[in-house]
């Protein structure tokens, strides 16, 4: 046992033999996020003007969907990577519990407050607002006919034809309630009992057959719709003009979506945790950047003002544009962090009997 | 000249074969001529934006090439580690072989994810992320079981007498592994390499966690799984295909050509 | 003195395993057993809800008839390569390894193409009047499966091929000549000698496969979980006790399937043996 111990440091020191000293580098803002598009617009759009307003140049490290374990992991292992990070919705309130997240210090952020509250978390600043909406091929539709809500969804006889959700509980039994006529600011307080619960999947119970596919990736999601494999499925509202301009009839029903918003957030023991704030005032307050970033993903933040940069038509594919966030209801990540453990396991056990 | 007479039913039923494996080419190529926006089949006008895309996108370049460098590495290393442990453990005793062979198997019926996890801390404490040789020594350590596996197979197989007889008949230790062991086992060598070569180039999770800042090619091909796929991926496929193909046309010349010139 | 020189073959390969294999995942899967003291619970909670042993099971299924297709259609594909000249054997490998080189979410893309609702069988039988709507050949544990072994094949024909190259033809001829058929000379002569190349391949197929699950994901129905999904799935919700205490199980699972796997394998070979007599 004990060699093992003493093995552990004497392994490393012999790997930075092997591989170099690592780098020591100053005035660099580590920043994690998503890869691929996002990564893209980031790199094109907001970190350029970080580097202009600070001087400071930026490393992003694409990580995906583990972040929360590689803070974990850092945290414990007392070395911090991270400056800055995206936390996605549900990884909010697993960061917020496990004490991965520093506070944001609102006094240096934004001192004139010009932030809506709504933008602003005790461990995050929103830097982006997106749906799980239901998107509908328009041309395989019957004639005259587009659903309009969940219950159009369950509507087997009006609307034939494969569907796809994905395959997790959350953002799916939500639906399910709403289908079965749940009022939409009630959805999670039924959830929450096990006779709700019982509700929800006795409604999927409804569909189960003309479901040929559960999605799990939001890239699967388009690509079943793109290939015609199901006619309606949710997806994130983010890709749904990418389809339409490929040629694809297709339209989102804003109706029951649920909407969610993603932060930028600081990780305990950052290395540059003021730079870092300076960092999220580029990210999220800047609503000329925003402007140019929501033109690649429609996922807008509360940056002030950000809607009068939009033309009207530009607005109405924003999940936050007034008539659309009506029309949805708020996912509650805290609702699903609590109990997403019992309940995914009662999911899985109902997919595979 | 045939060694043997292969049936005609035994061509057909390969040649089937490997248009059941080489078949998604078919897709794949005009795919990633096309000019639309998603992976859509067929492909509704010719354009080169992807083929672009790819090469105006330094991350993209960089990927392939760090997968390149990881892959070779992680294979010189596991090919070389493994061999020489599979032929000590078909040396070793009997009761030895087994034990010995399964925890050499270790790595790959440990879900990747722990392992991955595992190598990072290690990183962490060394301050080696974003290390390339520290990756590749991570992939070589998970090829590392398929390259004993493969070579152990035929080490099994060789006549153990022909390196006796070399060494009755005078050679050394090192001389009769070489003139009698060793040649024999190159395909076998050759096919672990092949193996442990892409164990390190498609693998994605222990890069995931390695890789701060640079990424591999997995990597950056996985980042669009979140929003869509578009037809980079495909382009990416043919490149790799039409470039290992051309160096194999190259090599196979430039081997014909040594061949005559050293032929008398 | 032999005793020092095995050693020290084998020193690499400890030191790469010790260093980046089980010193790190020792640590992790004593850290989730011992929580904080040695505990059952998990393996308890493991065992009562069915989703877990489901699954398992439903994985090692998946992965034997993948690795068993596999090594049957497979073993003739590198026989064939094997009987050709040596020159255009390496063509032909290099031919066998192509597909390696695309990447697996492509893969999965030409496979929509194909079998999809709007793909181009569907497109045919319609067209031929064969069917009326669109036959659904997608989201079933068959295109699992044949996508699978697409990904897995070009594995298992090079294990067997490279077992395949010592075996001396002239052995083949002369059970010929003697009036062998040319049956009996594959069974007494060929198939012994590249068996144990091609049972390695078989094990390496089926315990590569055991850890797969973007092609079931993707491909696959609402029943074709894979347990290394579950596993991800605790992993990142930060369940790390519950996570290993999966990954133990599936480690002795796996374990044991592969021995019962090579002692089938032998028992089959030696009845194979006895029929060609």
């Amino acid at each position: 046992m004990t060699y093992k111990l003493k093995l552990m440091p004497a392994a490393a020191v012999t790997l930075a033999l092997l591989t170099g000293p690592a780098l020591a580098q100053d005035k660099v803002l580590t920043i994690a996020g998503s890869g691929g598009a996002v990564k893209d617009a980031t790199e094109q759009i907001f970190l350029p003007a970080f580097t202009e307003a600070t001087g400071w140049s930026t490393k992003f490290v694409a990580a995906e969907s583990n972040i929360m374990l590689e803070v974990e992991t850092m945290l414990k292992a007392g070395n911090m990577l991270y400056d800055a990070m995206e936390v996605s919705a549900s990884a909010y309130p697993t960061g917020v519990q496990n004490g991965f997240l520093a506070p944001i210090d609102y006094a240096l952020l934004d001192p004139d407050n010009t932030l809506p509250e709504a933008a602003k978390k005790e461990f995050g600043v929103v830097a982006a607002a997106y749906s799980t909406v239901l998107v509908q091929r328009l041309d395989k539709n019957p004639e005259g006919r587009k659903m309009e809500s969940w219950a159009d969804f369950w509507d087997l006889e009006t609307f034939p034809g494969p569907r796809s959700l994905k395959r997790q509980p959350q953002y799916t039994l939500e639906f399910a309630l709403l289908a079965d006529g749940v009022a939409k600011d009630e959805i999670y307080e039924v959830l929450g009992t096990d006779e709700g619960l019982d509700r929800a999947f006795a409604k999927l119970d409804e569909i189960k057959d003309s479901i040929p596919v559960w999605w799990t990736s939001g890239a699967q999601s388009v690509q079943l719709l793109s290939d015609g494999e199901v006619f309606y499925s949710t997806t994130y509202n983010g890709r749904v003009n990418k389809l339409q301009e490929s040629g694809i009839p297709v339209e989102i029903m804003w109706n029951g979506g649920a909407l969610h918003t993603s932060y930028v957030g600081i990780p305990k023991g950052a290395p540059n945790y003021e730079m870092a704030h300076e960092w999220i005032r580029v990210r999220t307050m800047r609503p000329e950047l925003e402007a140019e970033y929501v033109k690649f993903l429609p996922y807008p933040n509360f940056a002030p003002g950000l809607f009068d940069t939009m033309t009207e038509e530009q607005a109405a594919q924003m999940p936050t544009f007034k008539a659309n966030a009506d029309a949805q209801f708020v996912a509650d990540e805290e609702f699903w962090a609590a109990n997403i453990d019992r309940i995914q396991e009662r999911f899985d056990e109902w997919l595979l009997f | 000249m045939r060694v043997m007479q292969t049936s005609r039913m035994l061509a057909v039923y390969f040649w089937a074969m490997v248009v059941y494996l080489i078949f998604p080419i078919l897709i794949v190529l005009p795919v990633s001529f096309s000019d639309n926006e998603l992976l859509r089949f067929p492909p509704t006008a010719f354009s080169l934006r992807w083929y672009q895309s790819y090469f105006n996108d330094p991350v993209w370049v960089d990927a392939t090439l760090i997968s390149f460098r990881v892959a070779v590495v992680s294979m010189v290393i596991s090919t070389t580690a493994g061999t020489l442990a599979a032929l000590a453990i078909n040396a070793a005793p009997k009761r030895l072989a087994g034990p010995l062979t399964y925890g050499a198997t270790l790595p790959i019926v440990i879900p990747h994810i722990f392992i991955a996890l595992g190598v990072f801390i290690l990183a962490i404490r060394s301050g080696l992320t974003d290390n390339e040789m520290m990756l590749a020594l991570a992939h070589a350590a998970v090829a590392m079981p398929f390259v004993v596996l493969i070579t152990s197979a035929a080490i099994r197989q060789i006549d153990p007498t022909i390196a006796r007889a070399a060494r009755v008949l005078g050679a050394g230790p090192l001389r009769a592994f070489r003139v009698a062991t060793l040649p024999p086992l190159i395909p076998a060598i050759v096919a672990a390499a092949i193996f442990a070569f892409f164990v390190s180039f498609d693998e994605l999770i222990i890069a995931q966690f390695l890789m701060k800042g640079s990424e591999t090619l997995p990597m950056r091909i996985w980042a669009d799984l979140r929003l869509d796929f578009n037809p980079t991926v495909a382009a990416v496929s043919t490149l790799l295909i039409v470039v290992t193909s051309l160096a194999m046309g190259v090599a196979e010349t430039l081997r014909r050509r040594a061949a005559r010139t050293l032929a008398p | 003195m032999k005793r020092i020189s095995l050693i020290w073959l084998l020193l690499p390969a400890v030191l790469l395993l010790a260093a980046f294999i089980v010193m790190p995942t020792f640590d992790l899967i004593r850290a989730s057993i011992f929580d904080p003291d040695f505990t059952f619970k998990h393996f308890q909670r493991l065992v009562e809800r069915g989703v877990y042993i489901d699954v398992m099971w439903r994985t090692v299924r998946v992965s034997l008839i993948v690795a068993v297709i596999c090594t049957i259609v497979g073993y003739p594909v590198a026989m064939f390569i094997n009987l050709q000249p040596k020159k255009r054997q390496v063509a032909l490998l290099f031919l066998i390894l192509i597909p390696m080189w695309m990447s697996v979410l492509i893969r999965t893309f030409a496979w929509i193409v194909v079998l999809g609702r709007e793909g181009l069988i569907n497109d045919l039988m319609i067209g031929l009047g064969m069917t009326d709507g669109p036959v659904q050949m997608l989201y079933t544990s068959g295109t699992v499966i044949t996508a699978m072994v697409q990904i897995m094949l070009p594995i298992q024909i090079i294990t067997c091929y490279s077992a395949m190259t010592e075996i001396d033809l002239d052995l083949m001829r002369a059970a010929r000549v003697l009036g062998a058929r040319r049956w009996q000379a594959l069974t007494r002569v060929y198939l012994p000698l590249s068996y144990d190349g091609t049972l390695t391949g078989l094990v390496i197929v089926f315990m590569m496969s055991m850890g797969f699950f973007i092609t079931p994901a993707l491909l696959g129905g609402r029943q074709d979980m894979m347990i290394a999904n579950l596993i991800e799935f605790q992993v990142q919700h930060l369940n790390w006790s519950f996570a290993a205490a999966i990954g133990i199980v599936l480690l002795v699972l796996t374990v044991s399937m592969i021995l019962l796997l090579r002692w089938t394998g032998r028992f089959a070979f030696r009845r194979l043996l006895n029929v060609g007599r």
